[in-house]
């Protein structure tokens, strides 16, 4: 490719994705009147719209949003690496093992989501952050493993065999020598499950309700056409999704190796 | 006692009893419940056989559905791998200003999606949106949400949203190919196009494989765009299968239908993930 449309076409995918974003921004500092005019980009900036979600919950939804994505990711890293390790090293349960990962990961949500909503319904879960997060393991769970295994297989197996040499057991070497190997792996899985958890709609928004809206369904909340609301939601959209784009700059030389399950290395 | 049990075993387990309980048990009781009359308010169910099933044969919304998922599907991976492969080779020899670049343009891959459904939403709206009201300046009116359009504006944002996944995986991929090729055909005076389509390609078949069906799987899930803009309107001209299904169940009530279309659509995207898996991971490179 010619240098110059190179650069063309890399300035125009920049254009691009700055776009909404820079739309979300400005829809946030607008008051009802501006938003009307979506091309006006000078503008008497107000903070109503961020005083109006700080009363409207938006910031107890980014905490139930946080502490679901906080224990889902907890618990899909202490059992995801366990069972990573294991289908990596020793090939328990062999390809079966494997592949019943992979085909839980490309589980549709809507299979599940019924009989998830009607045991939470029997077992008065519903409405609760535990029936969120059980549907959430659903997903994060199998991604996981599926990353961390890519990770593991990449340890070779003569770091283990020599710290048992040194005296170490089986599980000593595991967790002296091959856990610090995989420990930027296993940031990598972490940062990016929670990225996951925080972003689900579908689950939650059938599964969760009053106390405990999570970010996503409590920006859905907002889809209306009034303009006072579209104001609002920007700002929810902002809250959202600024931590996320900040963390993801740390993980993303690391996805591909766990995205493709050490089929692909960077 | 518990020395007995291989430690792969005992390392595994946990992670076999969570699947189990949060993955196989709800899957079991889903399919259960779609040989049953299940509907929210009825709590009585009845075994009803595959007469949930027959019924979706003939429920013409539900076939419509399907359709716009293969639809959506299809035309979203595709453009998204063709865009993706461009500026993914963009990239990879792009000098200044590089990482800040990628990541950058990586980004979109990490926004929620209902956010971005609805920032398209308000941007391509008719009356104040941002789109429609430049392009008017060139005098040019489209209708993004009408019954001609909507799937396709549908598939466009799922286009800003995931063509980034594409270039993360395809640059990985070219960044991790031998050299020699790539010389060879340099002495040999091969074009860019010659290189690109004899030698490149080739070798970057197996990751392209990868990154399609990764995307196509996701793609099957369709929901948020949806959700946040046409609500599968105009008509029924943006139902997907789990927007459909969602519908079914938790506005219609009718459990036990719901269920039923969920094991249709894993039927089909177990169907066509194996196919796919066979067509694009033939070791053979393409000769022509």
């Amino acid at each position: 490719m010619m240098t110059s449309a190179r650069r063309l076409l890399i300035a125009l995918a920049c254009l691009l994705v700055a776009f909404p974003y820079a739309w979300v921004v400005l829809s946030s500092f607008k008051t009802g009147d501006d938003l009307n005019e979506p091309s006006k980009v000078v503008f008497e900036p107000t903070l109503d719209n961020w005083s109006e979600i700080a009363d409207g919950g938006v910031f107890q939804s980014a905490w139930t949003s946080l502490l679901v994505a906080a224990v889902t990711v907890g618990i899909s890293l202490v059992v995801g690496t366990l069972g990573a390790y294991a289908i990596s090293r020793f090939r328990t349960g062999g390809a079966a093992t494997r592949f019943g990962i992979l085909l839980s990961q490309l589980m549709p949500p809507a299979v599940l989501v019924v009989p998830l909503f009607l045991v939470a319904f029997d077992l008065n879960l519903r409405d609760t952050v535990i029936a969120v997060i059980a549907s959430h393991l659903t997903f994060v769970l199998p991604v996981v493993t599926w990353f961390l295994i890519g990770f593991f297989d990449a340890v070779p197996k003569a770091y283990e065999e020599q710290a048992m040499v040194d005296g170490h057991g089986r599980f000593g070497a595991f967790r002296r020598v091959v856990l610090p190997q995989v420990r930027g792996g296993l940031v990598a899985a972490g940062i990016f499950a929670f990225v996951l958890s925080w972003n689900d709609l579908f689950y939650a928004l059938i599964l969760a309700g009053g106390n405990t809206t999570t970010l996503p369904v409590q920006i859905a909340s907002y889809n209306t056409f009034r303009g006072v609301e579209l104001g609002a939601m920007s700002a929810a959209i902002l809250v959202s999704v600024v931590p996320v784009l900040i963390v993801s700059f740390f993980v993303q030389r690391r996805l591909v190796r766990g995205l493709s399950g050490g089929g692909l290395k960077s | 006692m518990l020395d007995r049990i291989p430690l792969g075993a005992r390392f595994l387990a946990p992670l076999l009893v969570l699947v189990g309980l949060v993955v196989a048990y709800p899957l079991g009781y889903s399919l259960w419940l779609s040989l049953t009359s299940r509907t929210i308010t009825q709590r009585e169910t009845e075994f009803v056989g595959l007469d949930q099933y027959t019924g979706l044969l003939s429920d013409g919304e539900f076939g419509t559905a399907m359709r716009n998922t293969l639809v959506f599907v299809v035309l979203a991976v595709t453009i998204e791998l063709v865009l993706g492969l461009l500026l993914a080779l963009a990239l990879q020899r792009q000098e200044r200003v590089r990482n800040l670049t990628r990541s950058f343009l990586l980004t979109p891959m990490f926004v929620t999606p209902i956010a971005v459904g609805l920032m398209f939403r308000f941007l391509l709206n008719q009356q104040l949106g941002a789109i429609p009201q430049l392009l008017d300046v060139f005098g040019i009116t489209i209708d993004f949400f009408g019954s001609s359009l909507a799937l396709i504006t549908i598939v466009f944002i799922d286009v800003w949203q995931w063509t980034p996944f594409m270039v993360l995986l395809l640059l990985a991929g070219l960044e991790s190919l031998p050299r020699q090729p790539f010389e060879a055909a340099r002495i040999d005076g091969a074009s860019t196009w010659m290189t690109f389509r004899r030698v490149t390609l080739p070798l970057l078949r197996p990751v392209i494989g990868i990154a399609v069906l990764l995307r196509a799987l996701d793609a099957f899930k369709i929901f948020e765009y949806v959700f946040a803009t046409t609500r599968g309107g105009p008509g029924d001209a943006t139902i997907t299968a789990q927007f459909e299904i969602y519908r079914t169940g938790f506005q219609f009530f009718r459990l036990a239908e719901a269920a039923a279309m969920a094991f249709v659509l894993v039927g089909i995207v177990l169907l066509l993930s194996i196919a796919l898996y066979r067509l694009l991971m033939r070791q053979e490179p393409a000769t022509r």
